[in-house]
């Protein structure tokens, strides 16, 4: 049982590689911005760790703005995908113009917020 | 033409004609005096003329003069009333228990100066002062321990007292070497009167009671619990000194050679001349008498007085404190004196440093808090009339444009924000074109 446990997991990784490997590439290109808006956060929270949270309004804008943008795109890429059925009476031109919209407003926000 | 002439040139000089009782010059001037009997004059001069070489205008009156009053046409015609018939039930004229406690209200000087046999009416002001009289009406001070030596053994009831308060504003700097000579009628502080001061206290060894009769129950008054002259400074700063003994102000008993039973040595004087000439200059404010003016708040740096203040402003506080010495105002010089920056309670209390010349000053940051702010200046000290200031003052938060901007600790936040933008644009445009 012990001794399957890695060959299990070594696996999982490959099954869900050769998945995602038939995933369209305009999706691909959505993870990699989710990736990218999640990784910055993460250098911030490390970032605050270490000097301190001083300018705590400063902070909060740059880690709101990358986890927002992660959450729009996120929000784009369940209505662009195609094998997703709840939405497939939505064009994905509308997915993109709400998408645009909503992070104008956010970095709006974020411009006032930041200090 | 001429008389329009004097009297256009009169009216300038009318505030010099008029030396009497004001902020700033508040020294009682015109003192009435009533006696029970107008030999007291003579046989009370020395204390008479120490006043009256000090500037005061005595006006000596029996107590049962009908024509007498305190005031005409409503304003007072005197500044401090002293009080030498112990024995009269009613005065004469307009004067009446409620004409006297009025007269005080308005922060006028009294001097009562009561004796055995004390009169209702003398008990009764005094009753309102504060202090209670031994209610036997025959009964004195009585010390078998520290009574005056004289010539005959006598019933004691002359005692020498140098059991005085402790304090140089109401006694003077200079200390009363020969004890005071007391011959009279003991009183007690009324406990919830918290006014009232004993200047000189019986020592713990006399009693109050009828030296003629003999003592068949305990002597309601006894030890140092008795007080033979105590002082009133009311909160409107009029003085009231009180005192059981009409004859410790003769001339007999200023000249008096005293000896403290018990006390090796004797003294050419009595100490009453001094006592009693130091107390009166305390009653007729001539000491501890203080002012403040020119009360000043600027921030540091600056000249003028602001309308507001902004949280944490470094601000400077001055005022200047004088005190009356009868003539002048002189600087007024103590390490204790403090200011409140005040709202609701005191968010700052510093000590206030003196140049000596009667300026005080303090720096201090305004607190992290924004309201409406009172500068505080709350000063009571023993002897001194009370010093109560407040001057009002709000403070403000930082403007919206007074916050610290492109802080270099927040240099990667700044970042991150652009990036996300750039992020932005770069993946809308890949998003597009990729197909």
């Amino acid at each position: 049982m012990v001794k399957s446990t890695s060959k299990d997991a070594h696996a999982l990784f490959h099954s869900l590689r050769s998945a995602y490997a038939a995933t369209p590439t305009n999706l691909k290109i959505i993870d990699l911005y989710v990736v990218f808006s999640v990784f910055t956060a993460l250098i911030q929270v490390v970032y605050m760790a270490i000097v301190g949270s001083f300018p705590f309004n400063s902070f909060l804008s740059g880690v709101l703005s990358c986890i927002g943008t992660a959450v729009l795109a996120v929000c784009l890429r369940i209505q662009v995908n195609k094998e997703n059925k709840e939405f497939k009476d939505l064009p994905p031109e509308r997915a993109f113009a709400d998408f645009v919209l909503c992070n104008l407003v956010l970095h709006l926000v974020i411009m006032n917020f930041l200090g | 033409m001429s008389k329009l002439l004097i009297f256009l040139t009169l009216i300038p000089l009318l505030p010099i004609l008029t030396t009497s009782f004001s902020p700033e010059n508040p020294s009682s001037r015109r003192v009435l005096v009533l006696l029970d009997d107008l030999a007291l004059k003579s046989s009370h001069s020395v204390f008479f003329n120490s006043l009256q070489s000090r500037g005061f205008d005595l006006d000596f009156k029996l107590a049962d003069d009908p024509k007498i009053g305190l005031h005409r046409y409503g304003q007072y015609l005197y500044d401090a009333l002293i009080l030498f018939c112990p024995t009269t039930e009613r005065f004469g004229g307009s004067i009446d228990l409620a004409a006297i406690l009025d007269f005080v209200d308005s922060g006028h000087d009294l001097i009562i100066a009561a004796d055995s046999n004390a009169s209702d009416l003398i008990r009764e002001i005094a009753t309102e002062s504060g202090v209670d009289f031994d209610e036997d009406p025959a009964a004195l001070v009585i010390d078998h321990i520290s009574y005056a030596v004289s010539n005959t053994e006598g019933d004691h009831t002359l005692i020498a007292s140098d059991e005085y308060i402790k304090s140089d504003v109401i006694l003077g700097s200079k200390k009363i070497e020969a004890p005071v000579l007391f011959q009279g009628i003991g009183h007690s502080l009324n406990p919830s009167n918290s006014l009232v001061l004993k200047v000189l206290s019986a020592s713990p060894s006399a009693y109050s009671s009828n030296p003629k009769s003999k003592l068949s129950n305990p002597p309601s008054l006894t030890g140092s619990a008795i007080s033979l002259v105590s002082i009133v400074q009311a909160r409107n700063n009029a003085r009231i000194l009180i005192s059981g003994s009409l004859s410790m102000f003769s001339n007999r008993f200023f000249r008096s050679e005293v000896q403290k039973a018990g006390s090796p040595t004797k003294h050419e004087k009595s100490g009453n001349e001094q006592f009693l000439t130091e107390l009166s200059k305390w009653v007729f404010h001539e000491r501890g008498h203080l002012k403040a003016m020119n009360v000043r708040h600027h921030k540091a740096g600056e000249a003028d007085e602001p309308t507001i203040y902004r949280v944490n402003d470094d601000l400077e506080y001055s005022v200047e404190i004088y005190e009356w010495s009868g003539t002048s105002w002189e600087p007024y010089v103590a390490d204790d004196v403090q200011v409140q920056f005040y709202m609701m309670s005191p968010y700052v209390l510093k000590n206030l440093s003196t140049d000596k010349k009667g300026s005080y000053f303090t720096a201090f940051k305004v607190p992290d808090v924004y309201g409406v702010f009172q500068f505080k200046v709350e000063y009571r000290r023993l002897g001194y009339t009370s010093l109560s200031l407040s001057k009002q003052i709000p403070v403000r938060p930082f403007k919206h444009n007074e916050y610290e901007r492109f802080i270099p600790a927040a240099y990667p936040y700044y970042g991150a924000a652009f990036s996300m933008m750039t992020g932005f644009f770069i993946f809308t445009a890949v998003h597009l074109y990729s197909k």
